[in-house]
């Protein structure tokens, strides 16, 4: 019994592997077709693409301008009582005593505010599946181009539930369930639990990637706000760990305000080389 | 800051001749705002502790302090990864080492800062970069 067992594992790997190598075929000859010649992958791994007519948008990716939702500033018209809340962040910001901030305890930057931290990101396409790895705090992002509906009804969650699909070189994703508390960025934007968001991917040239990002909520803004975001590719990166509480040191104080510790941390954490 | 940092405090001036890399506006991990950045300075003392971690690394700094005796400072840095992407590993700096950095300093005058770029390492120029990202 265990050694026919075996000798069925063996056939599934043989099968699997003459799968992968066919594959890998079909990936090389892609390649020299051009659209998979701009990809980052290394040597001897396969793309795994649910149609070989689909646009590539693989890679590692970093954005261009952060720290602000919009890469030139421009706000949403915000509805009472966000312009307040949101005029509140901003004094204490230009005080130098930030409050508010979900991810100085470590808690996800969530959507839309990930797609516009300083850390790159890998986009993974595999058969009805768009996925994104966020190196910062180790998030993932999953797209469902297969009819997936979402699993946890209309929960909200940091990340929402997405799905898309390909409209000639572009993906769009609509993205719904979002959590109130996640910011649109490190400035405190604030948004409801009435924010829907879209994007329009497109891979401009083998090295730029744009994001069209549509911000829809009716409770907090006056009408949608559109921004668009530009990631460079990084072919010689990998994506590396980051969990954020290893030695987290900007911990909020009882006001709300971002700590920071002067002082060494608590226990001496920290890798002693 | 100034009054605090005692003698191993220099002048921006001295910082620019250094020839250090301008950063780049960056705060990852929370927002930058508790830093002064336009008005670095910089430290000279010992690693006390050089803390290889996310989501930031730390450069625990005893600064001779006027009234004598050492004040420690904590500098915050980048995360492991970008630091790693930029030069440094975890043994880039160790206990003992002398050190002249630059830093932002906190605007509420504690003893820390985000760290700016590492001018000289045990009396030598150091190579490695500065903070961008």
């Amino acid at each position: 019994m265990k050694g026919g067992g075996l000798r069925r594992t063996g056939s599934a790997v043989a099968a699997v592997a003459t799968g992968l190598l066919a594959l890998g075929l079909w990936a090389g000859a892609a390649a020299l077709g051009g659209p998979r010649a701009a990809t980052n992958e290394a040597p001897g791994m396969t793309a795994l693409h649910a149609d070989p007519g689909q646009p590539d948008i693989s890679g590692v990716w970093l954005v261009t301008q952060f720290f602000t939702f919009s890469p030139d500033r421009a706000l949403p018209k915000l509805k009472p009582p966000y312009d307040a809340l949101y005029a509140k962040r901003m004094k204490a910001f230009d005080a130098g005593a930030p409050i508010d901030d979900v991810t100085a305890d470590c808690l996800p930057p969530g959507m839309p505010h990930i797609m516009v931290v300083p850390y790159p990101f890998e986009i993974m396409q595999t058969p009805g599946r768009v996925t994104a790895l966020y190196e910062y705090a180790g998030q993932v992002r999953r797209i469902y181009l297969d009819g997936t509906q979402n699993p946890a009804g209309s929960d909200p969650t940091y990340y929402g539930f997405s799905v898309g699909r390909w409209q000639g070189d572009a993906l769009l994703v609509h993205t719904t369930d979002i959590r109130e508390d996640t910011q649109a960025d490190f400035t405190g934007l604030p948004h409801s639990d009435a924010l829907t968001i879209d994007e329009r991917f497109r891979r401009l040239d083998p090295e730029t990637l744009e994001d069209e990002i549509t911000l829809t909520d009716p409770k907090a803004y006056a009408e949608p706000f559109t921004v668009t975001r530009i990631y460079k590719l990084h072919p010689t990166w990998t994506i590396g760990e980051y969990v954020c509480e290893e030695n987290n040191r900007n911990q909020s104080l009882a006001n709300g305000q971002t700590g920071f510790g002067v002082e060494p941390a608590a226990g001496g954490a920290g890798v002693k080389p | 800051m100034t009054s605090r940092a005692g003698a191993g405090l220099l002048a921006f001036a001295a910082v620019c001749l250094m020839g250090v890399t301008a950063p780049t506006a960056a705060r990852a991990h929370h927002s930058f705002a508790m830093f002064d950045r336009e008005h670095p300075v910089v430290l000279v003392g010992t690693v006390r502790e050089f803390q290889w971690t996310n989501p930031h690394v730390w450069i625990q700094l005893l600064v001779p302090a006027k009234a004598g005796g050492d004040e420690e400072w904590g500098v915050e840095c980048t995360s492991v990864n970008f630091m790693r992407r930029q030069g440094w590993d975890r043994t880039s700096l160790k206990a003992g080492d002398k050190v002249k950095i630059t830093i932002y300093p906190l605007k509420d005058g504690s003893r820390g800062g985000q760290f700016g770029g590492l001018v000289e390492l045990n009396g030598s120029p150091s190579k490695l970069p500065g903070y961008a990202r």
